[in-house]
């Protein structure tokens, strides 16, 4: 995929998978690189920006198996970040996708 | 490449951050590593999706000194933190060295005023016991006094204005950094 249009997805991306549930991180980077592929060691770097500026709290929780897990949970602060950069996302996909039917219906006439 | 490998390769380019954050980050890793192979991957498949260290070291380098710069600026940190971004990439060269060197020269510039207008007081006094030039010495003194007035208002208008202009380019690093994700 075009890096071009991964700037900035990512940030939202990994916000909105912790706004129902604590995520750790190989969860985040594995729900992210089904869909689209990323370079996955820089997610952490990411995480790790975004613990600093508020919009993550981090815990580690015991897990059934192997050593402790990192969770990240969503701040009120990075519930509003998230809130605002996927309002700004919709009304940025939506005119894109006009553009595309529009320009591709024409090309077909 | 074994996991091993990669995890020392990575603590490696990351010798300039503080013992506590750089175990920190290779806890992260190590987890992924555990997690990623729990599920079935091995350990060539994992280092190829993870990418290349010196990517993930250069991200972690310049969020660390931005960071840094931002909760204490000082003329060293706010130089970290530029070499560190610049380090991003070369296309950062432009959006970032062009900015650092236009204001760091603007600052230089300022500062040599500040310096001259200080100066020119004892340059006046100088002046007026080694020749023979007929002005009283109240002729001298008053512009001496104004000149020299100047000189230390614009001297701490400077401190001022450096940390400002320090901190607006943390947040311009900020937003650089932002914008060049992948």
């Amino acid at each position: 995929m075009n890096v071009q249009f991964k700037k900035g997805v990512l940030e939202m991306c990994v916000l909105v998978l912790t706004a129902k549930k604590d995520r750790y991180g190989y969860e985040l980077v594995n729900k992210i690189s089904e869909k689209f592929l990323i370079a996955e060691g820089t997610v952490y770097p990411l995480l790790r920006r975004l613990t600093q500026e508020g919009y993550f709290s981090t815990y580690l929780a015991e897990s059934t198996e192997g050593p402790p897990r990192k969770y990240y949970r969503l701040t009120a602060r990075g519930r509003e970040y998230m809130n605002q950069l996927v309002a700004e996302w919709s009304t940025f996909s939506t005119g894109v996708d006009q553009i595309i039917l529009e320009g591709i219906s024409d090309d077909q006439r | 490449m074994t996991r091993d490998e990669f995890l020392w390769e990575l603590e490696q380019l990351l010798k300039d951050l503080p013992e506590i954050e750089r175990q920190d980050i290779l806890m992260d890793y190590k987890e992924h590593f555990y997690n990623a192979l729990e599920s079935g991957k091995d350990d060539e498949e994992i280092i190829r999706s993870l990418g290349s260290p010196k990517v993930i070291a250069k991200e972690l380098k310049a969020n660390y000194h931005i960071h840094r710069a931002q909760t204490q600026a000082s003329v060293r940190s706010v130089g970290r933190a530029i070499i560190a971004t610049l380090s991003l990439g070369l296309f950062n060269l432009l959006l970032v060295a062009g900015p650092a060197i236009g204001i760091v020269a603007v600052l230089l510039g300022l500062y040599a005023t500040t310096l001259a207008l200080l100066a020119a007081p004892f340059g006046l006094l100088v002046g007026y016991l080694w020749t023979d030039h007929g002005f009283e010495l109240l002729d001298v003194v008053f512009p001496m006094m104004a000149i020299g007035g100047l000189g230390v208002m614009m001297a701490v208008g400077m401190i001022y204005l450096t940390r400002w202009v320090g901190r607006l380019f943390v947040s311009y690093l900020r937003f650089n950094l932002k914008m060049i994700r992948g």
